[in-house]
């Protein structure tokens, strides 16, 4: 008899785990409600999970900023000659289970040439850190695809993505 | 060894499997199944702990040593916590596992799987520490600092604390340096543990966030474990012991050191207790109330009336031998396996030793027996351990059947269950239950002598289901 349990725990085991696997890779993990999910942002392989700080991009989560986080995106676009639009758009403030996110960028000639982290996930400690290790990268990689339509970071799901749903309503003021 | 009733005529002739034997059979097959099935869960809820961890995503964030290292933190963390909830849930005394397996079985699991739980909930926690610090290119010193300023783990710190001491206390209590009575109360620290570490699995990491199925499951799982244990420990024992108004109607001293408490009560028949059953009681006075044991009943309780017999074990039974007439008493049970219900085999054979006689007075005078289906040995280092023997040959259901006593120290330096007289005469557990492979062997008394019982019985070739053992530990 012990035999059968046995069996019947390695089949049971088997299939319960088969089914989270199966829900795990179908593609997305299951966001929170209240985290708008970017359309783009998928928690498959990685980019360059190189941690390198960068010092053009300090994000500053301090809580002082959260009061100015909910305020309507503002956009100061410059008319311009031909080549596309410049000026500085920021985006919504999105909100995930770890804090509110919301970026701003800096458009030349239609092209990103900043994007500054106005606030980050920064409920405790570890969302702090894992914020600070997280915005350089997702910069980088925006700077580098000009779009939001770039890999999250691992291990800062919630951060990679607020920072590229934020990122997307600012880019749908520019336009571009 | 004396024969003290005589064996009916037509004992030795071979009875055809009948009617009972098959509802037997069929009964023991549900049993053997339910049981399989309640493993097989087990196996389950640990593969869904790590599942829900799959479903969340957690393979793809896996992709350097520090998210490894993470990964394999959170992953034990949702083990561990799972084996402890089944930990509660085995202990919740649930009738279903206790008919099923019994509670003895149940518990024994329970404290296997005691230290594995502690391992995995401290892995846990050294694991993402490390993975954490290696992440954030800072030590385990500051990152254990930092973790401990987030919202909820400071109160997960705390229920580790209180984890280890109650699985310290527990390793320790078994090797016999602590009461029954203070672990019992270290214990309890252990529904502390569980519950201050929730809010931190909740609130930290994205494995169990806010509107996804894994959190519907994993608080389904804590309220399951709690509600359990809230129904089955506290409410049911409570209800019983109101409806049943049980007190102490006198207490007899049988030998020096056991007494047979005489209870009293309303529609004690209804308590559904079948013979070879123990409950937990609590004899509510000044010094006895706070802690609660577990005693056989060595009658079967009638409407109004109920037996239960107890040797002082511990300075706990030693107070309960001093309870006056009158005193209240509450009940948590029956419960026990060690029954007719749980018979496979067309014949019984009964050994009992000091003070295990009380499960057997009730076993044999609940069982429906023919004559000449039970052979029972008495067994006793001298006379004083001969508490109730006087009354089991008095039993009605034992007409016919043969009872023998086996008086006598152990031999000296030999692991036998027999005395040295029985043993020089060539006793055997097969010449002493001739038709030992057509029974179901019952045996009650001191655990090291219940073993040798055991190997004996199982030397002499006796399947495990037709053994069943009530052990007389906690």
């Amino acid at each position: 008899m012990r035999a059968r349990a046995l069996v019947l725990g390695i089949l049971s085991s088997t299939a319960v785990l088969a089914v989270g696997w199966q829900l795990g890779t179908q593609g997305e993990t299951q966001p929170a409600p209240d985290a708008v999910a970017a359309s783009t942002a998928g928690t498959s392989t990685p980019g360059t999970p190189t941690v390198t700080p960068d010092a053009t991009s300090t994000p500053a989560p301090s809580a002082s900023a959260s009061a100015a986080a909910t305020a309507a995106p503002a956009a100061t676009p410059t008319p311009t000659v031909a080549g596309g639009v410049s000026g500085t758009f920021t985006g919504t403030s999105v909100q995930t289970r770890f804090g509110p996110v919301q970026v701003q960028i800096t458009v030349a000639d239609g092209t990103i040439t900043d994007v500054t982290a106005l606030q980050l996930t920064d409920k405790d400690q570890r969302s702090v850190s894992i914020s600070n290790r997280a915005a350089p990268v997702l910069r980088q990689e925006v700077l580098t695809a000009q779009s939001a339509n770039v890999q999250g970071v691992s291990g800062a799901t919630y951060t990679s993505d607020g920072y590229l749903s934020s990122l997307q309503s600012a880019l749908d003021q520019a336009g571009l | 060894m004396t024969l003290r009733t005589a064996p009916s005529p037509g004992s030795r002739t071979r009875r055809a499997p009948g009617p009972v034997d098959r509802a037997r059979r069929i009964r023991t097959r549900r049993r053997l199944r339910a049981a399989d099935l309640m493993v097989a869960l087990v196996w389950a809820s640990v593969a869904a702990a790590v599942a829900l961890w799959l479903a969340s995503g957690g393979l793809n964030a896996v992709t350097d040593a520090a998210s490894a290292l993470t990964a394999a933190g959170i992953v034990t963390g949702l083990i561990g916590t799972d084996l402890i909830l089944v930990m509660l849930v085995l202990a919740a005394r649930i009738p279903a596992i206790d008919r099923v397996v019994g509670q003895d079985r149940a518990i024994a699991f329970h404290r296997q799987l005691g230290k594995p739980a502690l391992y995995l909930i401290l892995a846990h926690g050294a694991l993402l520490t490390v993975g954490y610090a290696m992440a954030d290119g800072s030590n385990v010193v500051t990152e254990t600092i930092s973790l401990f300023q987030g919202p909820d783990m400071a109160l997960a710190y705390l229920g580790l604390g209180l984890l280890v001491a109650v699985v310290i206390t527990s390793v320790v209590a078994v090797r016999r340096r602590f009461s029954y009575e203070a672990w019992h109360l270290v214990h309890l620290l252990s529904y502390a543990a569980v519950l201050v570490a929730l809010p931190h699995q909740l609130s930290a990491g994205g494995v169990l966030a806010d509107g996804t199925l894994q959190r519907v499951y994993w608080i389904g799982l804590y309220v399951l474990a709690f509600g359990a244990i809230a129904v089955f420990r506290f409410a049911v024992p409570a209800l019983r012991s109101a409806r049943h108004g049980i007190r102490v109607a006198g207490v007899e001293q049988i030998a020096p050191g056991v007494v047979s408490i005489h209870l009293e009560g309303r529609e004690l028949n209804r308590l559904g207790t079948a013979g070879g059953q123990y409950a937990i009681w609590r004899f509510w006075t000044g010094v006895t109330w706070w802690h609660a044991h577990p005693i056989s009943f060595s009658a079967v309780p009638t409407a109004t009336s109920a037996r239960i017999t107890v040797r002082d074990l511990g300075t706990g039974s030693a107070a309960i031998g001093r309870v006056r007439p009158g005193t209240r008493v509450s009940i948590e049970g029956p419960y026990g396996v060690f029954t007719e219900a749980h018979r496979v085999a067309p014949k019984l054979a009964v050994v009992a030793a000091g003070i295990g006689i009380t499960p057997i007075r009730s076993l044999l005078e609940h069982s429906g027996l023919r004559p000449g289906e039970a052979t029972v040995i008495l067994r006793g280092t001298d006379p004083t351990q001969s508490y109730l023997w006087n009354e089991i040959g008095d039993l009605p259901g034992m007409r016919g059947n043969a009872v023998y006593t086996m008086m006598g120290a152990r031999p000296h330096g030999l692991a036998t269950w027999m005395s040295a007289e029985a043993l020089s005469r060539g006793v055997t557990i097969s010449t002493a239950f001739p038709d030992l492979l057509n029974s179901d062997l019952y045996v009650c008394g001191p655990q090291s002598w219940t073993d040798l019982v055991i190997r004996d019985a199982r030397a002499a070739g006796l399947p495990e289901a037709q053994i069943h053992v009530e052990r007389f530990d906690w």
